[in-house]
């Protein structure tokens, strides 16, 4: 397996927007960006303004629904934070939770207002999840494998785990890794009569470029970090219920992977967000894989739960590893840390990140 | 990188329940397609489709789709011989589309009075959360969505995990169910044939939907010989590709579809020369069946190949259409018989092969392909060797 870098980082959302300077600027003091009251942290409806009118042009702000829009600005600033071109070579892999539901909702709209005639042959596409991935990979040229990963709330984590995956099994040399999100009133409506209580939701996009580190190298790249281990299992549990099993397969193989041990994991990146029973749950998880005390902390709980932002995390968690301060909790040692997530259903998602050239590549 | 065995194989079709059923059906060249019963087809121009007959099996509580994925999954893992300490560490990647989506549909076409319960299995990774929870599989978990391919990046995927040594068994497949969205979408985009699909035919007109699941469970063929399992075939290569050319048309010149099935030759270490049988995406639109065909020319020649479209049978299934065609392509390469091409009367001067019309046709295959191409430029490649 090759070593796998983080050259690049797009993100867009409430709270951050931008590459690894405004990165670093947010996460040296993050503020929370959720509503008291909406318990979400939202963008403005309209995204394209000045400060956006070089990622995403008027044509694409027209042609392009909402969510697609934060993917592509997302990817485009990863890029260009990578100092990488758009290009041939350049796998793409997106996680999201919900997709374009907009878009599906306003489809079905049109045949309940205006029967058979009411249906748009345009929005049809994005009804399916893989719209945001489609639309980037035409935006900036990317031939090589393109995917969409669907899960709960951990698919910017399992996005960004299989593209490290296929990386560092030479099946990819470079890719934009990331997750998006948006939310609407239907979504927000749709999760409180499920029941959601008192989980902080965002959106937003983010995007991290990963690279064979010494493909990297060779280019000249100013490397953020490193990917050392990856790995995605399954805690049993019902379908979006929370379970009571905590000793975590996923955490024991990236370690693995890594050739790491538990006490080499000096920090973590998790994916509390308020809902209090699945919070509980990665909390037991987490303390029976590395022992209590170990510093913790989670950018959902400013920025609300969304799959751009457990992309987020993996670059925070270089951030963290190369800086050896932990996003609200201070310092921490510097090195390897993990990052986790884990689903209601059980999905959960660990990386360990690792330093890469901290004196070079961050601001 | 370790050879990978299909050691399982399941299936739901629009011939029913189970493998058997299944590859009866095919290798009868039975057609599936029938007027649509499950929603209201009042008003649209085409109103046929392929529907999983009778009552599907399983609780009323689940989804319509969960219950394809479940019988089709739980088919693969019996018929592989797996115990449950392989489940618990299996890999279980899952291509899926429209999720519970068609019962969402119900709660949304009422104006969402009454229980919000279908809305917890609306997304895609639903079948995998059951899949997962009823079948005691605990390993890497993956639901992926590109679009009717993504049954294929499914199988693509477990091959990786198995192939790499991250895990010892996988089951991978695709699964969807008929729903309103995708039933209007394919109308309003005008590409539905008003009569059962004609792939392949000079006259074909558009597609036909169905629906279904198929599913193989995957592991290193060395692993798979010491503990005596059956294999079916061995998953010898696979190709992934993206055309970044148009959110609904292939690229004209087929260069996509092409780059992904010389990349499941070169994987496979195979020349073009030794595939004697590709199961086509074949969708019947009159754009896919020629940029496939011209796609297959720059890869294989002309002439010598035989190629069938398993969907002028069964429709086309979604996000299930890779997984239910692996298994064809598997079963084809097992009885040494290659499934036909139903309704095709008139061959199409464009497509420079043998397209198997009408009847199936016994041929021994030493390796077969499985194409599979999605909305958004999603190109798959599957490339089986016979056991």
């Amino acid at each position: 397996m090759r070593p796998v870098a983080i050259t690049g980082l797009g993100t867009l959302g409430p709270g951050v927007t931008g590459g690894r300077a405004a990165l670093a600027r947010y996460l040296a003091a993050p503020a929370s960006m959720i509503g008291a009251e909406s318990r979400t942290a939202r963008l403005p409806e309209r995204l394209v303004g000045p400060s956006l009118a070089d990622l995403v042009d008027e044509t694409e702000a027209r042609r392009l629904s909402r969510v697609c829009q934060l993917t592509l600005a997302a990817a485009r600033l990863a890029l260009a934070d990578a100092r990488l071109g758009p290009g041939a070579d350049l796998g793409v892999v997106v996680g999201t939770e919900f997709g374009d539901l907009h878009a599906t909702a306003a489809f079905a709209d049109g045949y309940l207002a205006g029967g058979v005639p009411g249906l748009s042959a345009l929005l049809f596409p994005s009804t399916v999840m893989n719209t945001m991935a489609a639309t980037t990979t035409i935006a900036v040229g990317a031939r090589e494998l393109s995917l969409t990963v669907n899960a709960p709330t951990v698919a910017g984590e399992l996005a960004v785990a299989r593209a490290a995956h296929e990386v560092a099994a030479g099946r990819l040399d470079a890719v934009l890794a990331g997750g998006v999100d948006q939310l609407d009133d239907l979504l927000i409506e749709s999760l409180a009569a499920l029941g959601a209580g008192h989980e902080a939701r965002g959106e937003g996009a983010t995007f991290v470029v990963l690279e064979a580190r010494e493909a990297a190298r060779a280019r000249g790249a100013a490397i953020l970090g490193e990917v050392q281990g990856v790995a995605w299992r399954a805690l049993p549990a019902r379908p979006h219920g929370v379970g009571r099993h905590a000793r975590s397969r996923a955490i024991a193989a990236a370690l693995e992977a890594a050739a790491a041990a538990a006490p080499a994991v000096g920090w973590v990146y998790g994916s509390a967000s308020g809902d209090v029973a699945r919070d509980a749950w990665e909390a037991n998880v987490l303390d029976t894989a590395l022992g209590p005390g170990v510093p913790r902390t989670s950018l959902a709980a400013w920025l609300g739960r969304h799959s751009g932002v457990g992309a987020l995390g993996v670059a925070a968690a270089a951030w963290t590893a190369g800086h050896g301060r932990l996003a609200g909790v201070g310092a921490v040692r510097p090195g390897p840390g993990l990052v986790h997530a884990l689903a209601r259903g059980g999905s959960h998602v660990a990386l360990v990140v690792a330093p890469g050239d901290e004196e070079e590549a961050w601001p | 990188m370790r050879r990978v065995a299909v050691t399982g194989l399941g299936a739901v079709s629009p011939f029913g329940a189970g493998v058997k059923v299944y590859w009866d059906g095919v290798r009868a060249g039975l057609c599936a397609i029938r007027p649509l019963t499950l929603i209201d087809t009042a008003g649209f121009r085409a109103r046929l489709a392929a529907e999983v007959p009778g009552g599907v099996a399983g609780s009323g509580r689940r989804g319509r789709a969960d219950r394809l994925a479940f019988a089709a999954a739980r088919e693969a893992l019996q018929d592989a011989g797996l115990t449950p300490a392989d489940r618990a560490a299996a890999a279980l990647v899952v291509g899926a589309v429209g999720g519970g989506m068609l019962e969402a549909e119900t709660w949304y076409w009422d104006r969402r009075r009454g229980s919000v319960a279908p809305l917890r299995a609306i997304l895609p990774c639903a079948h995998a959360e059951t899949l997962g929870a009823r079948l005691g599989i605990e390993g890497p978990r993956e639901t992926v969505v590109t679009a009717c391919s993504s049954g294929a990046a499914a199988l693509a995927l477990a091959a990786d995990l198995v192939a790499d040594g991250t895990v010892e068994v996988a089951l991978a497949g695709g699964v969807d169910a008929i729903t309103r969205i995708c039933f209007m979408g394919f109308n309003a985009l005008r590409l539905l044939d008003p009569a059962p699909c004609r792939p392949f035919d000079r006259d074909r007109r558009g597609m036909s939907i169905g629906e279904g699941a198929g599913f193989v469970v995957l592991e290193p063929a060395e692993r798979a010989r010491a503990r005596g399992a059956s294999v079916h075939a061995e998953l010898a290569g696979y190709g992934t590709t993206t055309d970044a050319f148009h959110v609904t048309a292939p690229h004209p010149d087929g260069e996509g579809m092409a780059r992904a099935m010389a990349r499941a030759l070169e994987c496979a270490r195979v020349a073009p020369g030794a595939v004697g049988y590709v199961n086509a995406h074949g969708t019947a639109t009159p754009q896919n069946d020629r940029i496939e065909a011209r796609a297959l020319q720059a890869v294989f020649g002309e002439g010598r190949l035989l190629v069938s479209s398993t969907k002028s049978m069964i429709g086309h299934t979604m996000a299930a259409a890779g997984g239910l065609e692996a298994v064809a392509t598997v079963l084809a390469l097992v009885h040494g018989v290659v499934p036909p091409t139903i309704h095709l009367e008139t061959p199409d001067p464009e497509v420079a092969f043998d397209c198997v019309p009408n009847v199936a046709r016994e041929h021994g295959i030493e390796y077969a392909l499985s194409n599979s191409f999605g909305f958004g430029g999603h190109n798959v490649s599957l490339l089986f060797r016979r056991a």
